[in-house]
């Protein structure tokens, strides 16, 4: 390895270094009680997915470099140079990695091996071998960011064509799409597809919201890549939008780690207080059937129902209950995958891998737990609020030919809603369209 | 003293202390001097007082129920290991001073009897729970992650325990022997008193120190210092 | 429409964004320099997307328009 190639890779690992990930770098034991903890070691066996051995690769480096007893006994430490194996090593112990933090859960010290895992990608761009795809992904958000006006009106003429839409299914010829608005309470963030945006209009009209539409969507591929910048950048393209609307709310669809930076990770990095609130659209929604702003039939889903919990909005983001009581409201049926809530098993899907062939087979792999828990319920409709979750969960419904109708939350609510046969545009449709592909 | 006892019985007991006060010091002004995690970092539920994220703090270092639910038998091993050496520390102190109320209740043979007991039980559970430990250690996926420091630092621990259980069980002196040799550490001139000095027992007492002065040395340089790290770790999983 | 034959034809269709962008991101080395990818696409999202992908990574759309209820790209390998 040339040096200068080192000396970044370890400058690198210096500039990311903080109280947290030095202490969490110390402390871990090796216990491997996160082996156990983790899907895709649990499912495949392979220590390349052991969350301490991920964080292990990290803690060589660490250990040389960082640490004087690293330096005095590298054999005692297992002291190592980035080279070339273990970059290999860490690439795929990294990229990987869903970000699920469910062996923090169960880590007798709470050992974020994410956080650590964010400074090995951050090592690994440095060194010139960031996954290449979710760079790509990230870079095209940054473009069209900063050259929105080349596709506002691209964008514009989708969105009134999905008002058409709004308007047929709630027969309501007043329902709009409002984009820009001034003054308006929320900004909903969705994401690039229109069926993240149908039914959140679909709600928002007839709960007669004050909302407007964001240009930009919420995904958040530069979270994905592990980089700090790429990610703040993308996520400050509909932040700044929010400041110039005047919004109180900035609102974001269902989209796990879109939600986690905007909500827990944007402030920080911007080093800025947002005049607005970050909130998820199922609290949005559930406030408003609570309140009765929406009119839901009680009986509207009458198959038998479960949820999943995304880990980003789950346990890395705290929203357990409102995504139930709405489902609960809709759906007498329904039943609570085991385990749940913050002990819920990653559906395999998170942290960008779903866009990411090189790792489908253990993708595919790790979603056994997943598929156990879904069949042991004896549901016939998954409802779920994150891209990512859906994305995976439906080739697992395929795969393992569950019969399984994956759905975002906000579509059954729509479907419960009682605009006849149309509501269900949004499930059916794609049914179709997937059947076709 | 010969010298073997002076250098690890004496001078090295002061060296060691020295080491692990000033090094375990030294690690923790270490964090705290690196910038804290921008980022929010905790897992949720947690709780929204201050009162209950200290309780909870609490609970996940003392009690870790998760870890208990995910891996029993190693944290049965790890809640025994480290009441049985907070047991043998406790009775350690005895050395520094004989526990008079506790003397005066049960009477000096019943001391005795009493120390011999409790001593001997937790010398006995830290000596299963490091076998067990490093057995673990010896197959599959623990093999694989553990490195040559995981393995010193149960070697020092055995080494500590197998010759402090020899000392308690077949060593056949008392405390008031140890409290003399310990007074002298304690005056900074270190010396055996007669009926140490002329016991075979000397050697099991030199070589249990000997692994005693490495274990402080390496502790602030080790995976141990995770004594502090544990509370630092479980503070930030539960804070805002 | 265009009249060249393109190297690799994708159907896209169903798939929700940022998935159209991603495939056509993934399957672009496997045409030659020079060569093209024809896409169809169902999401509107991906009329934004796929030409700020190709913005940002250097390649070329030739050809972004819709056709009915579909979004027809012909994408081209420019390195």
């Amino acid at each position: 390895m040339e040096k200068q190639e080192l000396e970044t890779i370890i400058g690198t690992l210096g500039k990311r270094m903080n109280r947290q990930l030095k202490e969490y770098l110390d402390v871990c034991v090796r216990c491997a009680i996160c082996k156990d903890a983790c899907h895709q070691y649990v499912a495949t066996q392979d220590m390349t997915y052991l969350p301490a051995h991920r964080a292990e690769l990290v803690r060589a480096v660490y250990r040389k470099y960082f640490t004087k007893a690293g330096q005095f006994m590298p054999a005692v430490y297992e002291a190592r140079d980035p080279d070339e194996h273990l970059l290999d090593d860490l690439y795929r112990s990294t990229y990987a990695c869903t970000g699920c933090r469910r062996c923090m859960y169960y880590c007798p010290f709470s050992i974020d091996t994410q956080w650590v895992i964010s400074a090995a990608k951050a090592m690994l761009i440095a060194a010139g071998r960031g996954n290449e795809m979710l760079g790509q992904l990230a870079d095209a958000a940054l473009f069209k960011g900063d050259n929105i006006e080349m596709f506002r009106d691209n964008l514009v003429e989708g969105f009134r064509e999905i008002e058409t839409q709004v308007r047929d299914i709630t027969k309501n010829p007043e329902a709009e799409i409002p984009v820009d608005r001034q003054g308006a309470d929320m900004l909903y963030v969705a994401l690039a597809g229109s069926h993240s945006i149908l039914p959140a209009a679909i709600i928002f009209n007839e709960a007669k919201a004050s909302w407007t539409l964001s240009m930009f969507e919420a995904a958040n591929y530069g979270f994905f890549f592990g980089d700090p910048d790429k990610a703040r950048l993308i996520a400050k393209r509909f932040m700044d939008e929010a400041k110039r609307l005047g919004v109180k709310e900035v609102v974001i669809t269902e989209c796990g780690h879109a939600y986690r930076v905007a909500e827990l990770f944007y402030e920080a990095w911007a080093k800025e207080r947002m005049p607005f609130k970050v909130v998820h659209i199922l609290e949005v929604i559930d406030r408003y059937v609570k309140e009765g702003r929406i009119k839901v039939d009680p009986r509207g889903i009458r198959e038998k129902v479960t949820y999943h919990d995304p880990c980003q909005i789950g346990r890395n983001g705290g929203i357990y209950e409102q995504p139930r009581d709405i489902v609960k409201a809709i759906a007498p049926d329904f039943v609570d995958m085991t385990p749940n809530r913050e002990k819920q098993w990653c559906c395999g899907g998170g942290g960008g891998i779903v866009a990411m062939e090189e790792f489908n087979e253990v993708r595919l792999k790790s979603g056994d737990m997943k598929v156990e828990q879904i069949k042991a319920t004896g549901a016939s409709v998954l409802a779920c609020p994150c891209e990512n979750c859906r994305l995976q969960i439906g080739e697992l419904n395929e795969v393992h030919d569950l019969g399984l109708r994956v759905v975002p939350v906000m579509d059954l609510v729509v479907e419960a809603m009682g605009f006849g046969h149309a509501a269900g545009t949004t499930g059916d449709e794609r049914d179709a369209a997937e059947a076709v592909v | 003293m010969d010298l073997f006892s002076f250098l690890v019985s004496g001078i090295g007991v002061y060296v060691a202390l020295v080491v692990f006060t000033l090094g375990m010091a030294w690690r923790v002004w270490q964090w705290m001097r690196t910038p804290k995690s921008p980022v929010r970092l905790g897992l949720f539920p947690k709780p929204k007082s201050g009162l209950g994220r200290f309780g909870k703090l609490l609970k996940d270092t003392f009690i870790a129920p998760q870890s208990v639910e995910q891996a029993a038998p190693l944290m049965a091993a790890a809640y025994a290991f480290h009441l049985a050496a907070l047991g043998a520390f406790v009775g350690h102190l005895r050395l520094v001073h004989e526990f008079t109320p506790l003397v005066s209740i049960l009477g000096v043979e019943g001391m005795n009897t009493f120390a011999a007991w409790s001593g001997g039980i937790a010398g006995v559970v830290m000596l299963l729970a490091i076998l067990f430990w490093i057995g673990r250690r010896t197959s599959g996926a623990y093999k694989n992650l553990s490195t040559p420091e995981d393995f010193l630092l149960l070697g020092l621990l055995l080494g500590v325990v197998l010759l402090g259980d020899h000392l308690r069980f077949v060593g056949g002196l008392h405390a008031a022997t140890y409290e003399a040799w310990f007074a002298s550490l304690v005056a900074l001139r270190p010396a055996f008193p007669p009926a140490l000095a002329a016991s075979a027992t000397r050697w099991a007492l030199d070589w249990h120190m000997l692994f005693v002065d490495a274990f402080l040395i390496y502790f602030p340089f080790s995976k141990l210092t995770h004594a502090i790290g544990a509370f630092t770790g479980n503070l930030v999983r539960s804070s805002d | 429409m265009s009249d060249t034959k393109p190297d690799l034809e994708l159907d896209l269709r169903g798939l929700l964004c940022p998935m159209p962008m991603v495939k056509v991101s993934q399957n672009i080395s496997k045409v030659p320099v020079g060569g093209t990818v024809r896409a169809v696409a169902t999401d509107a999202g991906s009329m934004a997307d796929i030409p700020a992908w190709a913005k940002s990574t250097g390649n070329e759309v030739v050809q972004a328009e819709k056709v009915g209820s579909e979004y027809v790209f012909l994408v081209k390998r420019v390195k």
